[in-house]
């Protein structure tokens, strides 16, 4: 295994936007994005009820 | 605050057959953008028709205006006819009915510029497409709208290369 194997293998556009991600989010259908979306929005929301009062 | 559902949300206007389209982040995120967002934003047909249709959808989600909620103030038809903003909570989480985006564009306006999605379950939507996002957005380069540009941008052109 050489050095180079070992590097992270990122990519990102000149202006740092991760370009995996947006490949990523690109395999899926409309249907699955809002699915990716329903979760994270549900559980952002739930993190702040457990910390609401601190 | 209720919880943001938003295919709850998407179906009960797809079901009370109300002409609407989806903007605004969720948009975004329909069209493969990875970005977040908390509410739903749409733009709807103001004719007199349409309108009746969105408020009894509206009544049905218990739509208030968010601004006073203790006030408990609905939208009623001379409300929606109008060109403006009508940022609501209802039971699926925050909802902006919106007149026209960008410099007064109406839902005759952006159909065009609009495409149906499947957006699970068979609720299909009419999502406003990825480069008007972003040409609306170079319009009114907001702070909000020029911190998601970089983003919107790059996921456009992924998208024209295929």
């Amino acid at each position: 295994m050489t050095e180079r194997d070992l590097q992270p293998q990122t990519e990102y556009s000149e202006d740092g936007v991760d370009l995996s991600l947006i490949r990523w989010m690109l395999s899926l259908t409309p249907a699955e994005r809002l699915q990716f979306l329903q979760r994270q929005v549900n559980a952002i929301l739930a993190i702040r009820k457990l910390n609401a009062g601190q | 605050m209720p919880d943001s559902d938003f295919l709850t949300a998407l179906r009960a206007l797809h079901e009370g057959g109300v002409e609407f389209a989806v903007v605004g982040g969720l948009a975004a995120v329909l069209n493969g953008a990875p970005v977040n967002t908390f509410d739903l934003d749409i733009v709807h047909a103001r004719d007199e028709t349409n309108v009746a249709k969105l408020l009894q959808v509206l009544d049905r989600l218990d739509a208030i205006y968010r601004m006073q909620p203790d006030r408990r103030l609905r939208p009623d038809a001379s409300h929606l006819r109008s060109a403006g903003h009508h940022n609501l909570i209802t039971t699926c989480g925050p909802l902006d009915v919106l007149g026209t985006i960008g410099r007064g564009l109406n839902y005759e306006d952006l159909l065009a510029h609009t495409v149906e999605m499947d957006t699970g379950g068979g609720v299909r939507v009419r999502v406003l497409s990825l480069a008007k996002i972003v040409a609306l957005k170079e319009e009114l380069a907001g702070e909000k709208d020029l911190a998601v540009l970089p983003i919107l941008r790059r996921t456009l052109e992924q998208k024209q290369r295929g």
